[in-house]
């Protein structure tokens, strides 16, 4: 949508932060979806899940664990933060789909939510990076978040963990891992977009 | 009459096992876990509750067992992270043994009741042929929707005063509400809770009453007429 073409509204940064929470609580509400029919599916051995000590393949990024943290972190850490989250589970997610078409015990719903969820990471990046932009351009944030400008190197060198993952631990953090997406956009949006419902 | 020295042996046992009933977070800022003790086995019994955080062998004890009452465990803002699992037991001991609660885990995101919505206010707005109520209240001071940390969406009940069904009303995040139709003369009453986007219900908020002033219907006057 360049130069006025017909029809074409411009968006503002408050309607673009909407639509990225908007899209991150879908998304989550799906990963939260998917996540009790696992837990339903294992209840046998639900014990023996809750004493797997789950290393998330993000847990080397470091992320705010607290309001205080979050609010403490600058606008561009913190855009940075959501957008290499949302980067790393881009390849898992989409093994984790192809994972479950070929599995028999789940069924076709369940494996079009984990499709669903798949595209929707990374939609959901894409929007992040147009309110970073869009960010950038007003002078609201400086040019220094490096997610923008080279997505892919910015993934941590030990990224490819989650490939020895269980599909089980793997939804475990996703589900925690879009949480905290939605959480650190609603309170990125509500430091620059005050007025607009907060 | 003395007790024979055998039934005072059955009566004092180790004690029985203490459940961990639930554990809530207001805010999202801090925690309480309550718990509810087995039997004292006849004998003075302490309880205990102990908690890990998720992938650490460190284990900790309650940090305070006083602020929230008796039986639980109050986590302050520093004791309190979030998107991080705590597994956490209760050990009730006595002089003859010690007995511990299953364990609990949660994530103190997924366990947010807040506290009812407040100053829920009722006022009656429009022309004198044609009342309505207007409900509105503000967020529980304790949850910051200020900065974003918490998100909460609101639901409101009425009823005619000695009635016993309610009307239920969804307001999603506004913090007013306007009811219409109204029976003339009748005296409501109002209560709003609050729910954030991924925890539990709060409370009702405590009754606002409101009396719609007598007004007569356009068909009704026709009718006398």
């Amino acid at each position: 949508c360049t130069n006025g073409q017909a029809g074409c509204h411009v968006l503002s940064l408050a309607n673009l932060f909407d639509r990225v929470i908007q899209h991150s609580a879908r998304m989550h509400g799906i990963s939260n979806d998917l996540h009790s029919e696992f837990e339903q599916y294992f209840l046998p051995s639900k014990n023996q899940i809750g004493r797997i000590s789950r290393n998330c393949h993000t847990s080397t990024i470091l992320t705010p664990n607290g309001k205080e943290n979050a609010q403490r972190m600058a606008r561009e850490e913190l855009t940075e933060v959501i957008l290499k989250l949302l980067l790393a589970w881009r390849d898992p997610l989409w093994h984790f789909h192809q994972s479950m078409a070929h599995q028999h015990d789940f069924n076709n719903f369940s494996s079009n939510k984990a499709l669903e969820m798949s595209d929707m990471v990374h939609e959901l990046r894409k929007g992040v990076e147009k309110v970073a932009e869009k960010m950038q351009t007003l002078g609201i944030i400086s040019n220094s978040v490096s997610s923008l400008a080279s997505p892919e190197a910015s993934l941590p060198s030990d990224s490819a963990e989650w490939r020895l993952m269980k599909d089980y631990d793997l939804l475990y953090c996703f589900r925690r891992d879009s949480n905290k997406v939605q959480n650190y956009l609603k309170i990125l949006k509500c430091r620059i977009v005050p007025d607009h419902g907060c | 009459l003395s007790l024979t020295p055998h039934a005072k042996e059955i009566r004092h046992s180790p004690p029985g096992k203490p459940t961990l009933t639930n554990c809530r977070s207001p805010e999202k800022e801090t925690f309480t876990c309550w718990w509810e003790p087995g039997s004292d086995g006849g004998l003075p019994t302490t309880y205990r509750l102990y908690y890990r955080k998720e992938n650490s062998d460190t284990v900790y004890e309650c940090p305070d067992y006083h602020t929230a009452g008796v039986n639980s465990c109050f986590f302050n803002k520093n004791d309190t992270t979030i998107w991080v699992n705590y597994n956490i037991t209760v050990v009730a001991t006595n002089a003859l043994g010690r007995t511990s609660s299953d364990p609990v885990d949660i994530d103190v995101v997924y366990i947010v009741k807040p506290n009812p919505p407040e100053k829920v206010t009722v006022s009656v707005m429009g022309a004198k042929d044609w009342p309505f109520l207007r409900v509105s209240w503000e967020p529980p001071h304790k949850a910051d929707t200020r900065s974003g940390w918490i998100t909460l969406i609101y639901e409101l009940r009425i009823k005619l005063e000695g009635e016993d069904d309610w009307e239920v009303h969804l307001a999603g995040q506004q913090k007013m509400f306007n009811l219409f139709s109204l029976q003339s003369g009748g005296t409501y009453i109002v209560q709003v809770r609050c729910k954030p986007d991924h925890g539990f219900w709060s409370e009702w908020s405590s009754s606002s009453y409101s009396k719609v002033p007598e007004y007569f219907h356009r068909e009704k006057s026709v009718w006398i007429l």
